[in-house]
């Protein structure tokens, strides 16, 4: 029993199955890819509750400013700079994007729509990610050069130095945020509570045990962004209320111990932390591509029993 | 024959007074929250606190009773100089004072557990509804919105009554049975009100809160980074702001403390005089810094921090800690009052505070949450 | 060769010789070929192996019957648990290259809400590999076909049911591709609105492209094409044109209706027919109901009937060919 013949087809479809889709279509659809991802941050409440981190920071950075005149602006930067915005505000920008990298298009039930496309999985999770590391980033660097300039406009330090020591903070909080999203990318595709897995991480490994002088801070991202802005930037500071004392705030607070090894040689190299920071990221970003590429997307069937 | 009959409209029987509709809603919601396997354990672990206060409660009641059981724990507690000779001597004068430390060691421990509860079945409370469009199903039934806020609510109540109030209450049979002296009531009695009212503070503050976040988003993810972020990065900021001040605060009034030689053996060696020295620079810190709390605005930023305060206040932390601090060394009273009684700044600020996030909640609850007629 | 059951096969006097060698060269779009696909101890789809033709077919079956599987299996969103599934001869699992030419209108009605009709169907053109000229000239022309020109410019989430219906099929057709597959297009939709969309996937057949129609609403598929999978419990029921599978299916007999004055008179009549398993008066209606198993031999008898007794029929009908009476025969078994 055969269903009758159709009506003959006005093009044959030899010469279609034949044709791949050349590259530059190949690439276009990657670069829509990309742009959708990004129209997709500009859309919803994300990038309002962004802007309120942002507002917090610089409006925290004004109060104190207003409220203790003569708090030295490098301790300031210090506070703002290399401890708030790396132990709380990076996590959580790249928590808030890159945990919806898939779960969102999951959620929203549109991940069926890339999914038919002429992209190979791991191309389309690669853009996806791309897309997430650009917003992240410009965040980033907005939100560091509005710091610094709350900071160090109207102060002694001379615009160079302070627009330099923006520039040097902007590109370690890129580089920590960009490290953070693939991470944090890999793990959604690992497991639906990318939220508390990623609260916990953020709070604990990186919040709590980067401070302990053990091993298990090797595999913290901010472990290796504090010895790149260390052996990169000087923290030396004048002390609050004592303008003749100056401490190394740095030092003090991160615990390194420059007393009895100045050169910190116990401690990676810049180059060593840029290379496992970078290497990191890599292998996170193509890790993640896989298992986007190996994983079912579900919609209507049963993800399991 | 047309239908005009749909759905409850033909029911003739008794409908239940809008008193108790909420808690079909309510019900239902701690249905679902249960099923979270993650969720179960973390409210398994949120009782870990009320073990602990039962049994200190319950080891305080039998040192009441002079109880031979607790002998060597005294023997311990004395050694270790954590219970002086005059509360062991006459532990009943000291009950209520040990007894809100208790609660208020419970309290603050089970502050943070509260959060991660709220974090875990707080944001899909509405959000959920929103992105599913279930509104129109509930305000279509004889439910008014007060009547599903109401439900909601009751789902955060039901986990942080059970992980609270319930603790409070049992822990607090407990250590009266524990000392079979009915006395107890009468010495605590405030204290069981004032833990059973901070924990209604906290269920109505948090719920709220979560309830007007939940319904900003129909993404519960980010409104659970919402939360996330007020409860950490609002922790972290004050923390930041009262370092600044109180670095201010001691470089502008103190003298630079004494050097604290470096190494285990260099510190074994220091005299009675630099040990004295170093005391003393460290009693006047501390003084200085609570003074200086007196008028820091600056814990206001913390969320937590709030609620901590009117924890105190409703608890009266600060009054048994005044009294305890009797037990040490007039030089000492001092410093024991100032490092363990927390910032003190008045406990009004942090309630306008809490109230001002409570009104605007009811207002963004008022808002997103529209009543039928309104919806479009 | 498609699975039917022992039974049909053997007694259809059209049914072609149940070996490979006898199909004729490769006219079949997507192919199962032992096909299973669990969700831990759920089965989707089980031992599942049919070829769906070139044209217009429609996949039907009741809830969990198999479909949404069988077509996330057949597009590459989901891979066989078992078997091998080929769409225009090539393996579709992790195959980007195939989906230039398969386009799906899925059955979720999603969509980026806050892009309008044109831009969200214009960025499926972009997502498809087109160039920004080919985009907007591909774009325009299939808004235009689905007939949703004047309204390209609203946000999605402005839209009717049908409007959202109707955007959901232009994204799947916008790259011209060979291959359909739509998933329940008809859902939710008005009468107006489902006549449209019917109208543009008979035109689409008529175009030359193939399409896979899943769908409850039988009789509305049963407009669209003759031809049918029905799916049940994950396994081929049945597969090809309805009037055959109907023919084959012996355990039910036909159910003809004859309006007649002299009903009674009639029913005498026909009784003596061999093939007729039986007869009853629907009083009200003046007629009866003729339960056979060979209904075109009884068709081919009432003429004569008419002319050699002087009975005269006044109407001849029956709901059994429909899909719906194979679709209640075969799912209700």
């Amino acid at each position: 029993m055969t269903a009758p013949v159709a009506e003959s087809p006005t093009r044959t479809m030899t010469p279609a199955l034949a044709r791949r889709p050349p590259a530059s279509s190949r690439l276009i659809a990657l670069w829509s890819v990309y742009v959708l991802t990004l129209r997709q941050h500009l859309h919803g409440k994300r990038w309002m509750v962004i802007a309120g981190m942002c507002l917090l920071c610089v409006g925290l950075v004004v109060l104190v400013r207003a409220t203790a005149l003569d708090f030295p602006p490098l301790m300031l930067e210090f506070n703002f700079g290399f401890m708030f915005i790396p132990q709380a505000v990076l996590p959580l920008i790249a928590l808030i994007y890159a945990s919806g990298i898939v779960q969102d298009e999951q959620e929203e039930q549109t991940m069926t729509y890339l999914l038919i496309r002429p992209i190979p999985k791991w191309a389309l999770y690669s853009a996806k990610l791309f897309a997430t590391l650009t917003t992240t980033v410009i965040l980033v660097v907005g939100l560091t050069a509005l710091t610094y300039a709350a900071v160090y406009l109207g102060s002694k330090t001379g615009i160079k130095e302070a627009s330099y020591r923006a520039l040097q903070a902007a590109a370690i909080h890129s580089l920590a945020v960009v490290a953070y999203c693939c991470l944090f990318g890999l793990i959604s595709l690992l497991t639906k509570r990318i939220l508390i897995v990623g609260i916990l991480y953020a709070l604990f490994l990186e919040g709590l045990l980067a401070n302990m002088p053990f091993s298990i801070r090797l595999a913290t991202v901010i472990y290796y962004t504090r010895l790149i802005a260390y052996r990169s930037m000087s923290f030396v500071s004048a002390v609050p209320g004592n303008p003749d004392r100056t401490t190394d705030v740095a030092a003090e607070i991160w615990q390194l111990d420059v007393h009895t090894d100045p050169a910190l040689l116990d401690h990676p190299q810049m180059r060593t932390c840029l290379i496992v920071l970078l290497v990191a990221c890599a292998a996170c970003s193509v890790l993640a591509a896989l298992l986007f590429s190996q994983r079912e997307f579900h919609v209507k069937t049963p993800e399991k029993a | 024959m047309p239908i005009f009959d749909q759905g409850y409209q033909h029911w003739k029987g008794h409908l239940s007074g809008h008193g108790w509709r909420w808690l079909a809603i309510a019900r239902h919601g701690v249905r679902i929250g249960l099923q979270g396997r993650v969720f179960r354990i973390v409210l398994l672990v949120s009782l870990l606190p009320a073990l602990v206060l039962a049994t200190v409660l319950s080891i305080w009641s039998l040192i009441e009773r002079k109880s031979d059981l607790v002998g060597p724990i005294v023997q311990f507690l004395s050694s270790m100089q954590i219970l002086s000779p005059t509360v062991a001597a006459d532990p009943r004068q000291y009950r209520l004072e040990v007894w809100t430390l208790c609660y208020n060691y419970f309290f603050s421990t089970e502050l943070t557990l509260s959060m991660i509860l709220i974090v875990l079945v707080g944001p899909n409370l509405i959000s959920q509804d929103l992105r599913f469009n279930a509104l129109p199903l509930y305000l279509s039934r004889p439910l008014r919105r007060i009547d599903y806020l109401g439900g909601k609510l009751g789902v955060i109540g039901a986990f942080l009554g059970l992980a609270i109030i319930v603790p409070c209450l049992v822990t607090y049979a407990l250590g009266l049975l524990f000392s079979l002296d009915v006395t107890i009531v009468r010495d605590t009695y405030r204290l069981l009100l004032a833990s059973v009212a901070y924990g209604l503070v906290i269920i109505v503050c948090s719920g709220m809160l979560i309830l007007a976040l939940s319904s900003l988003s129909r993404n519960s993810r980010y409104v659970a980074l919402f939360w996330v972020s007020i409860w950490i990065v609002g922790g972290l900021a004050s923390t930041i702001l009262e370092g600044v001040y109180y670095g201010q605060v001691a470089a502008s009034q103190m003298s630079r403390p004494p050097e604290m030689p470096r190494g285990r053996d260099a510190r074994r060696r220091m005299t009675p005089a630099d040990l004295e020295k170093q005391q003393n620079w460290a009693e006047d810190f501390q003084t200085r810094m609570a003074e200086a709390s007196k008028t820091d605005w600056r814990p206001l930023i913390s969320y937590t921090s709030n609620l901590s305060r009117i924890g105190r206040e409703l608890l009266g932390t600060d009054a048994a800690w005044r009294k305890l601090s009797e037990l040490q060394p007039a030089q000492m009273r001092g410093r024991v009052v100032a490092s363990n009684a927390g910032p003190l700044y008045p406990w009004y600020w942090s309630a306008g505070v809490l109230a001002g996030l409570f009104v605007i909640s009811v207002c963004v609850l008022s808002l997103s949450v529209r009543s039928l007629d309104r919806l479009r | 060769m498609t699975p039917v059951p022992q039974s049909l096969a053997a007694q259809s006097p059209t049914a072609p010789s149940p070996t490979p060698q006898s199909v004729a060269a490769p006219r079949s779009i997507v192919e199962f070929h032992g096909v299973s696909k669990w969700y831990g101890n759920v089965i989707g789809i089980n031992k599942l192996t049919l070829r769906v033709p070139v044209g217009v077919t429609g996949l039907l079956g009741p809830n969990g019957a198999g479909k949404s599987t069988f077509l996330q299996l057949a597009t590459g969103q989901l891979y066989a648990s078992q078997g091998k599934i080929r769409v225009l001869g090539q393996p579709v699992w992790n195959n980007s290259a195939i989906n230039r030419q398969i386009g799906l209108c899925p059955e979720q009605d999603a969509f980026y809400e806050w892009m309008t009709g044109w831009d969200f169907v214009h960025t499926s053109a972009r997502l498809a590999g087109l160039s920004r000229a080919a985009a907007r000239d591909a774009t325009e022309r299939t808004l235009d076909a689905v007939g949703m020109t004047q309204y390209q410019g609203r946000a999605v989430r402005g839209y009717s049911k049908g409007m959202r219906q109707r955007t959901k099929l232009a994204q799947s057709l916008v790259h011209d591709p060979q291959v359909l597959f739509l998933d329940e297009p008809l859902t939710g939709t008005d009468p107006v609105a489902r006549h449209d969309l019917m109208t543009i996937i008979q035109r689409l057949g008529s175009e030359g492209k193939s399409v896979l129609v899943s769908s409850h609403v039988l009789h509305e598929v049963q407009t669209l094409t003759p031809n049918i999978i029905l799916l049940n419990h994950g396994r081929l029921v049945a597969e090809g044109n309805v009037r055959d599978i109907r023919d084959l299916i012996d355990e039910h007999p036909h159910h003809i209706v004859l309006i007649c004055d002299e009903y009674r008179r009639l029913a005498g009549r026909i009784l003596s027919w061999d093939d007729v398993e039986g007869v009853r008066v629907l009083a009200k209606e003046k007629g009866l109901m003729v339960e056979t198993h060979k209904p075109d031999a009884f068709y081919s008898r009432l003429p004569q009937l008419s002319l050699e007794d002087g009975l005269a029929i006044k109407e001849v009908y029956s709901d059994d060919d429909s899909l719906e009476s194979v679709f209640k025969y075969l799912v209700n078994k």
